[in-house]
């Protein structure tokens, strides 16, 4: 073996002559590695695996025009963008390759933007300027971002639209979720536009909760909110019973009666279930309001808390003082003020505190609460920063309680502590701190929310947004959100829309919920005597809807008030309600527009005019129109209802005046016989 | 009768055009021999005669020609390096990376480059311990020992102040390491560092200084001194070999091993 080794030696490094030939030999091939390394690329090997492909196909021809070889990039300078996907993704605009099974040659689904503008990774991150799968995909020693997995995309959009994006649910859901449960009470997060994200999950004031509830309802909500009720927006703190027990006798020592809620009843509950369901009913309760019907199912809306079990945490006298003014106990309610009379307060307090379970207080049993358990559950309360959310007497605000999450879609991979076994990026990260925050350390205060696993994805879909590039986006490229304005109705009507809550359905100049229609040009739009008959007795404009608006019991002095300031201050700038006459057209333009509304434009198929032939219940049923709204509002609303109300669903169907005109005669003609409202007072 | 090699080469050196540039002429003499030696540029840094048991692996393990080596790989990479980078603080990042992905052998240059300066580094310290340990830095050869002292300073500067060029976090932390170190010096530290960076902290300054000293200054000094080096070479006696040295020199250095060879 030893001499075998010795004559190799010699044959190879024997001489001078040899031992340089070898060395050459060697030095030559070790630099052969580097061009080969360069030839044998992963893009050009997709490259030729993509044109291998191509060869058979039946629009080869096409394809192998459009092919370009080599690296392809795309530059964008204002975002600092140098993406090279393309090199293997080549056939990503070429719609004809839908077909292809697998990447990376199937083309790019449809979609609002130009790829050449702003290239691949402004969505779908990762590390552009790279060549390789490994570098371009995943996290490296050197690049952190990898690509972002699909069901986050449309956090994407959000970096550059900050308002809700119609092509993008799962981030409206995402950014609606961080404000309704008030995520953003404990964590700030400034926007990129610079503004503070508000919450809007509106949770009450506990500084007179004894008024409103006892200290056994406020120990088993505290324990375990969702078992009162569902949809309760309060997270589950995971509280002990001792913690819960502390905590609630704080609460009730520490609060204050308010005259009202203490009074004695004043009228005595009404045991008339049917009665009482009826003005729930009539009351439009359930728009805001849900409630757990017989088969399990949550019905209602969710501006309101649930009242499937309300029985069990309300006192009767603070329910009747409630429905008579809810401002009186809590002035920012989005409550309306129904001007209920004590018949009205009895029944529905009646039916409302009828609805109780009586599984959910019969293990509370709880002794009078000690001094050192009071202080205990102040101490407790302070902890667990429960005045972030709630107003508590003697409690003050903190601040910064929780991590700021204004770059949350930036933090570095590195400052992150995961769990045992779980992928480490950071859509994970958030998506499971969401999902139980305690795993991730028991002394962690961040309570534990009930979210689906869509509600998860969408909240991580809203925080990946707010990132680097969404808050240095240079202003150009940024699609601002409709800020929301703090406008205020001023004078008597101005109390009196605040007391009837007007604006936690209807907007206004850019103010309000939109659960009912925008009433900032309602002056122009309709007639006087109809919204008096509208405001004293509302009917359903569209039969599609079950909701419409209450019935508030209004005054003939606050209906005139309230449609004074209606018809003086919300008029549009571009219809002149007077400009058109509201009756005296000629019957030949009125039959013009009827053969209008049935022919050219088949208005019937949304609309109904002739209660016995149309079935159009898409629109509002136009059958007294003429008596509610006014021509010029008909005639600007033919000529362009995107121009009055942005979003509409009426089609603009570009009419001449001539048209609009005659339609407008038709449909201001429409009366409604003896039946209008304005005829039934 | 067919020419072998050597007389090809013969008269490609009898050629006038070949005479015109090289004006020491042909034959093999002794005297042709050196004088082709003394009358180029740059070998008449060189001694003109070598013993030929110096140039053996063992006398001084090739450790200065082969830093030398490394030193033209440097050049040699690091010029065509120059061209697809920027000493800009938004570029020269993404130039890095370009070098990565899409300059043709571009990571072998980068590697190549990065490689042989750490080579570098080690051969120039090895090349002093080997001149330390054999006593080579005594007299006559002081001033150049001194000489390579400076140019260990170089090549560590050169090192240095090439680690700021890629622009990722591991060069900018660790010149704002080297530059806080720098700042420790009494009295001036802040001056210097001041000075060394174009501001306070690590910045586009930093990048442009660190550039310009990487790419021009540093190579330009060390060449300087690298002809000195050598030069000095040939004016104190040659590579220095123990047996070499004058009787009362070695006898001096070790009495033993005179003593032995003495008999």
């Amino acid at each position: 073996m030893k001499e075998k080794l010795k004559s190799l030696l010699q044959k190879l490094f024997g001489d001078s002559v040899r031992a340089f030939g070898v060395v050459s030999l060697v030095f030559l091939f070790s630099l052969a590695i580097a061009p080969a390394k360069n030839h044998f690329s992963e893009w050009r090997h997709y490259q030729h695996g993509y044109l291998k492909m191509i060869r058979n196909r039946s629009d080869a021809v096409t394809l192998q025009r459009h092919f370009e070889g080599g690296i392809q990039q795309i530059w964008l300078p204002d975002l600092g963008v140098v993406d090279r996907c393309m090199s293997c993704h080549v056939g990503l605009k070429e719609a004809s390759l839908n077909d292809v099974p697998t990447q990376p040659f199937r083309p790019h689904p449809v979609i609002p933007h130009k790829l050449d503008q702003f290239g691949c990774t402004i969505c779908h991150r990762g590390q552009g300027a790279a060549t390789t799968v490994a570098e371009a995909h995943n996290s490296t020693l050197a690049w952190e971002q990898p690509i972002l997995p699909a069901k986050y995309i449309e956090s994407s959009c959000g970096e550059c639209h900050r308002g809700p994006l119609p092509g993008a649910p799962q981030l409206n859901q995402g950014r609606h979720l961080l404000s309704r449960y008030g995520c953003v009470h404990c964590h700030m997060v400034k926007l990129p536009d610079g503004k503070i994200m508000k919450a809007t999950d509106d949770p009450p004031s506990l500084s007179h909760i004894g008024d409103k509830t006892t200290r056994e309802w406020i120990y088993a909500w505290l324990k375990d909110p969702q078992a009162y009720a569902g949809t309760a927006t309060m997270p589950n703190f995971k509280l002990s019973d001792d913690d819960a027990r502390d905590m609630s006798a704080f609460l009730i020592a520490n609060s204050t009666p308010l005259p009202g809620d203490t009074a004695t009843l004043s009228a005595k509950a009404s045991s008339d279930p049917s009665a009482g369901a009826s003005l729930y009913g009539e009351s439009f309760c359930a728009s805001c309001h849900a409630v757990q019907n017989a088969a399990g199912n949550v019905v209602g809306g969710d501006v309101g808390p649930e009242l499937t079990r309300v029985g069990n945490k309300v006192k009767p006298e603070w329910l009747q003082a409630w429905l008579r003014n809810p401002r009186d106990y809590d002035e920012e309610t989005a409550m309306p003020h129904y001007r209920y009379n004590d018949a009205q307060v009895a029944t529905l307090s009646g039916f409302l505190l009828a609805k109780t379970d009586s599984d959910l207080l019969a293990n509370v049993h709880l002794e009078a609460a000690t001094p050192e358990q009071i202080a205990r559950g102040k101490r407790l309360v302070s902890d667990y920063g429960c005045a972030s959310c709630h107003e508590i007497g003697g409690i003050k605000k903190p601040e910064n309680f929780a991590p700021e999450l204004s770059r949350i879609g930036n933090k570095p991979v590195t400052q992150l502590v995961f769990l045992p076994g779980m992928q480490h990026t950071l859509p994970d990260y958030i998506a499971a701190k969401i999902k139980q925050p305690r795993l991730f350390g028991q002394a962690l205060k961040m309570p534990q929310y009930s979210f689906t696993p869509a509600q998860i994805d969408s909240l991580a879909t809203a925080l990946l947004a707010l990132n680097d590039r969404a808050a240095t986006l240079p202003p150009s490229l940024t699609v601002a959100a409709t800020p929301e304005s703090d406008y205020q109705p001023a004078g008597k009507a101005g109390k009196l829309m605040t007391d009837l809550a007007c604006f936690s359905c209807h907007r206004i100049n850019g103010h309000g919920g939109d659960m009912a229609p925008d009433l900032t040009w309602e002056g122009s739009s309709v007639q006087r005597q109809w919204l008096v008959g509208f405001l004293k007795n509302p009917n359903t404009l569209r039969p599609s809807l079950i909701r419409r608006m209450p019935r508030f019991n209004l005054t003939d002095g606050e209906a005139n008030e309230l449609t004074d300031y209606i018809m003086t201050v919300y008029q549009s700038p571009s219809v002149d309600r007077d400009s058109m006459p509201l009756s005296g057209y000629p019957q030949g333009e009125v039959e013009l527009g009827k053969q209008l509304f049935y022919g050219k434009y088949a208005c019937q198929g949304c609309h109904i005019v002739d209660t016995k032939s149309d079935k159009g219940y898409i629109g509002p049923t136009l059958t007294q129109v003429g008596s509610r709204l006014t021509a010029a509002w008909i005639f600007a609303w033919m000529k362009n209802p995107q121009a009055l109300r942005p979003g509409t669903g009426e089609p603009n169907r570009a009419m001449s005046d001539e048209d609009a005109r005659a339609l407008t005669a038709f449909l201001i003609s429409q009366k409604g016989g003896g039946k209008s409202e304005v005829a039934k007072k | 009768m067919a020419k072998t090699v050597d007389q090809y080469f013969d008269d490609l050196r009898a050629t006038r055009v070949w005479r015109s540039v090289f004006r020491s002429g042909t034959g093999s003499s002794t005297l042709k021999r050196a004088l082709a030696i003394q009358q180029n540029v740059f070998l008449h840094l060189f001694s003109t005669k070598v013993r030929s048991r110096m140039l053996s692996f063992s006398a001084t393990w090739y450790l200065g020609t082969l830093t030398l080596g490394t030193f033209f790989i440097l050049v040699a990479t690091g010029i065509p390096l120059m061209l697809y980078y920027h000493p800009s603080a938004p570029q020269a990042y993404a130039d890095t990376k370009d070098l990565q992905f899409v300059v043709s052998s571009g990571m072998f240059l980068r590697n190549l480059h990065r490689w042989s300066a750490h080579c570098m580094v080690f051969l120039v310290f090895a090349h002093m311990f080997k001149v330390f340990y054999r006593g080579a830095y005594r007299h006559p050869r002081e001033f150049n020992w001194v000489i390579g002292v400076i140019l260990l300073l170089m090549t560590l500067l050169l090192s240095y102040t090439g680690y700021l060029l890629p622009w990722d976090q591991l060069a900018y932390w660790a010149i704002t390491v080297g530059s806080n170190i720098a700042s420790a010096v009494p009295i001036m530290g802040n001056k210097i560092r001041f000075l060394m960076l174009g501001g306070n902290a690590v910045n586009a300054n930093a990048l442009l200084r660190f550039y310009v000293l990487h790419c021009m200054i540093l190579p330009l000094a060390a060449m300087f001194f690298v002809a000195i080096h050598f030069w000095r070479i040939r004016k104190d006696g040659g590579l220095y070999s123990h047996a070499s040295e004058p009787a009362t020199v070695r006898a001096k250095a070790s009495p033993a091993v005179t003593a032995k060879e003495a008999q």
